[in-house]
């Protein structure tokens, strides 16, 4: 298989701006500075069926068409990089911005350039700083060599680029909490509408990207949206994809594969196999901690949106968390529910008082103090999340949720009826 | 404008109106917390989740604007389930303060809880615990743990004062309202987050624990603060079984709240109009007419006065200061009367103090000053006045209403046997009613119905909260016993309705002027003049 | 506040947006290098300098977690422990810090060498356990990864 989003991330000193280049770096650039307008490349990466790679799906080309075509000059555009890679699971744009920066920068901007825009900011997790050192690094070779800035390449474009620092906040990944988030305000997620193309940042019309998504771009342009069409399942899942294995595995790390990758293949086969070789495979979160749990009998499926859609899950950040047969998923769903509670920006009333419920109840079953009435408490909590929130925040902390109670039910029910465990873990005692 | 169905009524509104305010707009409630007319939108609170056909989920009626053909409805099964839900996750962290908490009786917490909650609570966890009764600032005080974290307050520090005071610290549950550490609520609005709140988070020092809101006895009427004339709602107490140790019932003005003008005050009030009544509370009342000091029967003591004021404006030496609070009835009825035992000099007492803010509060203190000028002119000023007594032109000088305070040194305080003489009809027991020859009470701003014309020209009613104490009655009663005790022919007033109507015939920027005709919003004048 | 230099790199900061609040974080994390933490007397002067209420910028110190409002470790500790590292053993990792160091999470040692905090996930699931010590991951860890790592911080 051609590796194309990693070919760089094992190459010596790929960061730096000469290797990037002597690999044909910044040609994509070059071709759709000198011979394409805005519209032509948003029309080539529509396409080409590109969907966001940061959990949502959307055609990133659909994305880019609805900023204006005219930049009224007291309302810049502006791009915005979502590189606050916090999903639980995901941990594949980190490695492509500490590996390959110039990639991630170079479809940053031929995405800027279709929606012509004038400032970029990559909007990077505080934690990341490694990666945000890097980045930097590359932006000022990027300006040094006249692919940032003014009159890019010799062409009537210009375009900053910065990198913007996040501070710890899972919920800045969301991408209206990330617009004010780097206005300077508390990363609350805001009203739709107006949409982010009408009116986004500093009321400006803005698109905001995936860093994965981006680095698509400089392919699709060198090689054109039928190539891209070509590679994983035309018409709607297309294009190469990577995907971040984790947990009772023996070779976690990310894996590039076409788009529609079988799970199978993925944990067996380029994993390595289960960790222990006598702990069979119990479920797996195919899209980050908050789509909806298989079991390891629903695990015959391709790694798409669709497939895994109509199996009742999402591909979402593609962030794979296997659990084995020793896997308390009792524990473990008390663990994501703490992840939602401590993230929760608490603006709207399900999300801030539901995330804190959801955590009590299950610790009390964890630690063997359920009551009978918890399960179908769990579910009608959840249940009442759903839908009546601000930002999908809420609903990615319910869902999990119902999928557990549901598909693991008579773990659950141990945990209350006998106070112990199936997999035979003790029973934690207390709270966190 | 959109047609659309609400609840299977089809009704026509402007674009742009939203779903929640077409329905208020036409008295149907959809709850809501965090919505307030006055402030931008939050959508926080997500109470008012209602359903409109075709939408993948439930909307919140605050921000979703009309649409052609939109089909709502307001009470559908799910729209119940979802306010259930909204309820229940409201009351899991929330104190049970009911019975020590001031909001109790106009709580939308409890009124919402019992219309549109579950009745039971299914949360057995511990609730968060927070700081509470926390000093925030000169007369507000904070309880973190009720906050429902709707935002008003916030909001109404950054947009409404722009002084920014109060935020929102930490993050998901725990996010608490705050100020920052050596800062204080201060602006001269902080009060009106008190009416902002929901619930009982947030609490006004000088009504904390006084009484319960459903022992007040409510009354529409004007601030007397300053020439803005907001429109508040008076609420004074109507505690039957919690007397005094007198014996008496205590029906003093136990708070003051804004009510609801576009054309006057928007949905505010400044914090000294707020607590204006503790000016009239403070001050000792002049309860029994005196004469020479000693108390005497109200008959007696307007006899006298009469006598005296008689005898002064025949001999052309009266002079008259007016309170520029004065209702407008009270100032025409003494303009007659004095005109008609012989004349006086005017002057109407001038309050200008500090300057006019950008938001309510206006430099001139004097709430009906522009009444007063209507019906005295324009000239009549106090300096003209006091001038006068300086020069000896005017020996008897009537004070009416506010009284002049210790330090007119020129009158108050003028050396026995020398100075003018006095006669002071007002409310207050103070240095001019004791320098008084006769001092008369009249009813304060509180105790009777009248017309306050503000800065801008509008008619407004004062509404009489409660009764007058004492034997005071209201000026323009005072003035009509005063001209009979003289001789004087009848003025045959027997309301406030009537003097007001005499004024319209008088004075032509009254012409028009009714108290039905002002109603709850008042009246821009001149009426006639078609402005 | 911190010498013409801080204040030099602020402007620079303030000139990347196109309102001085969008300088926010970016001077936050300025103030927070200069002085290991973030004081209140550090935010009223970010709020003077940016224009902002002094409130704000409390709400925005406290919202994201990794601004320091009092001073932690000088080797601050942060061991995440959502799902996939919990699975590979991060509660394991955790307890045995938590008795090494004699604290909990959100506790600095009395010689002010080390704090301990418990964080949610670093977006480094393929080599757990590990946490972050200062600016630094520290991946694929095992309790003698992790003391060997101790003993050499000088």
């Amino acid at each position: 298989m051609e590796r194309i989003l990693t070919r760089n991330v094992d190459k010596e000193n790929a960061q730096h701006l000469a290797v990037y280049e002597s690999v044909g770096g910044y040609q994509a650039l070059r071709k759709a500075l000198s011979s394409m307008t805005p519209d032509a490349l948003t029309d080539e990466v529509k396409k080409s069926g590109l969907r966001g790679r940061g959990g949502a799906g959307f055609s990133a080309g659909l994305k880019w068409s609805f900023m204006p075509k005219e930049v009224d000059p007291k309302r810049p555009h502006y791009f915005l990089i979502n590189a606050d890679e916090s999903e639980p699971g995901t941990f594949k744009d980190r490695l492509l911005m500490e590996k390959d920066p110039h990639l991630v920068l170079e479809g940053s901007l031929l995405g800027a350039f279709a929606i012509r825009a004038s400032v970029i900011y990559i909007y990077i997790r505080g934690e990341f700083v490694h990666a945000a050192r890097v980045l930097d690094r590359a932006i000022a070779e990027a300006y040094a060599k006249g692919y940032a800035g003014k009159n890019i390449l010799g062409s009537a474009w210009s375009c900053d680029v910065y990198v913007h620092r996040g501070a710890g906040a899972y919920i800045c990944g969301e991408e209206t909490a990330l617009m004010s988030s780097l206005e300077g305000d508390r990363g609350y997620p805001r009203l739709k509408p107006p949409f982010p193309a009408q009116s986004g940042v500093w009321g400006c019309p803005t698109t905001i990207n995936n860093v994965e998504t981006v680095a698509n771009v400089p392919f699709i342009v060198e090689r054109g949206a039928d190539w891209f069409l070509s590679v994983g399942k035309a018409p709607k899942n297309t294009g190469p994809k990577l995907y971040c294995l984790s947990g009772h595995v023996k070779r976690p790390g990310v894996y590039e594969a076409p788009m529609g990758l079988p799970l199978h293949e993925l944990i067996y086969e380029l994993g390595g196999g289960m960790l222990h070789d006598d702990r069979p495979l119990k479920a797996v979160i195919p899209g980050g901690s908050s789509v909806p749990v298989l079991r390891a009998d629903e695990c015959e499926v391709d790694l798409d949106f669709d497939s895994l859609a109509a199996k009742g899950t999402m591909l979402g950040s593609a962030g794979l968390m296997v659990m084995d047969s020793s896997t308390c998923m009792v524990a473990a769903m008390a663990r994501i529910a703490h992840f939602y509670h401590h993230e929760s920006c608490g603006q709207c009333t399900p999300c801030r008082e539901g995330c804190g419920w959801l955590e009590r109840v299950l610790q009390r079953i964890e630690g063997g103090r359920g009551m009978p009435q918890d399960l179908d408490l769990l579910l009608s909590v959840s249940n009442n999340i759903i839908g009546n929130t601000i930002c999908a925040l809420g609903d990615a902390a319910a869902m999990p949720a119902i999928s557990f109670v549901t598909k693991f039910r008579d773990e659950f029910q141990h945990h209350v009826d006998a106070k112990a465990c199936l997999t035979g873990t003790v029973a934690l005692q207390g709270v966190r | 404008m959109p047609k659309l169905t609400i609840d299977g009524q089809a009704i026509e509104v402007p674009a742009g109106t939203t779903i929640l305010q077409a329905c208020l707009q036409r008295g149907r409630e959809i709850p809501h917390y965090c919505y307030h007319e006055g402030l931008s939108i939050a959508g926080n609170c997500r109470i008012c989740l209602i359903e409109v056909e075709k939408q993948p989920k439930l909307v919140i009626g605050c921000y979703t604007p009309v649409a052609e053909g939109m089909v709502v409805h307001t009470d559908s099964d799910k729209v119940k389930q979802a306010r259930a839900a909204v309820m229940e996750f409201l009351l899991i962290n929330h104190p049970l303060d009911c019975p020590i908490c001031d909001q109790a009786g106009e709580c939308r917490l409890q009124e919402y809880a019992v219309e549109y909650g579950d009745g039971t609570s299914r949360y057995t966890e511990p609730k968060l615990a927070l700081s509470k009764a926390i000093d925030i600032g000169p007369h507000v005080t904070l309880d973190q743990e009720r906050c429902i974290q709707c935002s008003r307050c916030i909001r109404f520090c950054d947009e409404i004062t722009k002084t920014g005071e109060l935020g929102f610290f930490q993050r998901g549950e725990r996010s608490q309202i705050g100020i920052f550490p050596g800062k204080r609520l201060d602006n001269p609005y902080s009060g009106n987050v008190v009416d902002l709140c929901p619930v009982g988070a947030l609490t006004l020092n000088e009504f904390r624990f006084k009484t319960r809101v459903w022992y007040l006895a409510n009354t529409a009427t004007i601030c007397a603060g300053c020439a803005r004339g907001c429109n508040v709602v008076v609420g004074v107490g109507k505690q039957q079984t919690l007397m005094t140790t007198r014996g008496q019932l205590d029906d003093r003005v136990k708070r003051i709240v804004p009510r609801v003008n576009e054309e006057v005050n928007g949905w505010w009030i400044c914090d000294e109009g707020r607590l204006s009544y503790e000016h009239e509370q403070k001050a000792p009342r002049l309860e029994a007419a005196r004469v020479a000091g000693k108390e005497t029967a109200y008959d007696d003591a307007v006899k006298a006065a009469a006598t005296k004021l008689a005898a002064a404006a025949k001999a052309g030496a009266l002079g008259v200061i007016v309170s520029p609070r004065l209702v407008s009835e009270d100032v025409f009825a003494w303009k007659s009367v004095v005109s008609a035992l012989g004349g006086g000099a005017f002057g109407v007492r001038s309050l200008l103090r500090g300057e006019d803010d950008t938001l309510l509060i206006r430099a001139d203190k004097g709430a009906n000053a522009q009444g007063a000028a209507w019906i005295l002119g324009a000239g009549a000023t106090e300096r003209a006045v006091r001038e006068a007594v300086a020069q000896g032109r005017v020996k008897t000088l009537l004070i009416l209403g506010d009284p002049l305070d210790a330090g007119d040194s020129a009158i108050v305080e003028a050396p026995a046997g020398s100075g003018p003489e006095v006669v002071y009809c007002g409310p207050f027991a103070s240095p001019s009613a004791a320098r008084a020859s006769v001092a008369v009470p009249c009813a304060s701003w509180s105790e009777a119905d009248g017309t306050y014309v503000n800065f801008e020209g509008r008619a407004q009613r004062v509404r009489r909260c409660h009764l007058p104490q004492g034997e005071a009655r209201p000026g323009w009663r005072v003035a009509a016993d005063l001209a009979e005790a003289a001789g004087a022919a009848a003025t045959g007033w027997s309301s406030a309705a009537e003097v007001l109507a005499a004024l319209g015939r008088a004075i032509k920027e009254f012409e028009g002027i009714s108290f039905e005709a002002m109603g709850l919003l008042g009246l821009k004048a001149p009426v006639a003049a078609g402005v | 506040m911190l010498g013409a230099e801080f204040e030099k790199r602020v402007d620079a900061l303030v000139a990347r947006y196109p309102k001085p609040k969008g300088a926010l974080l970016p001077v936050l994390w300025e103030v927070q290098r200069a002085k290991g933490w973030i004081d209140f007397d550090a935010e009223a002067w970010v709020a003077a300098r940016l224009g902002l209420a002094p409130a704000h910028v409390h709400g925005c110190v406290t919202f994201y977690t990794m601004y320091k409002p009092r001073p932690m470790g000088k080797y601050h500790i942060q061991v995440c422990t959502t799902l996939s590292c919990m699975l590979r053993g991060s509660d394991e990792l955790f307890a045995h810090l938590q008795r090494k160091l004699g604290i909990g999470s959100g506790e600095t040692t009395p010689d002010g060498k080390f704090s301990l905090v418990r964080v949610e996930c670093l977006g480094s699931c393929g080599t757990a356990p590990m946490f972050q010590l200062n600016d630094d991951f520290h991946e694929n860890l095992t309790l003698e990864t992790v003391d060997r790592l101790l003993e050499s911080l000088p």
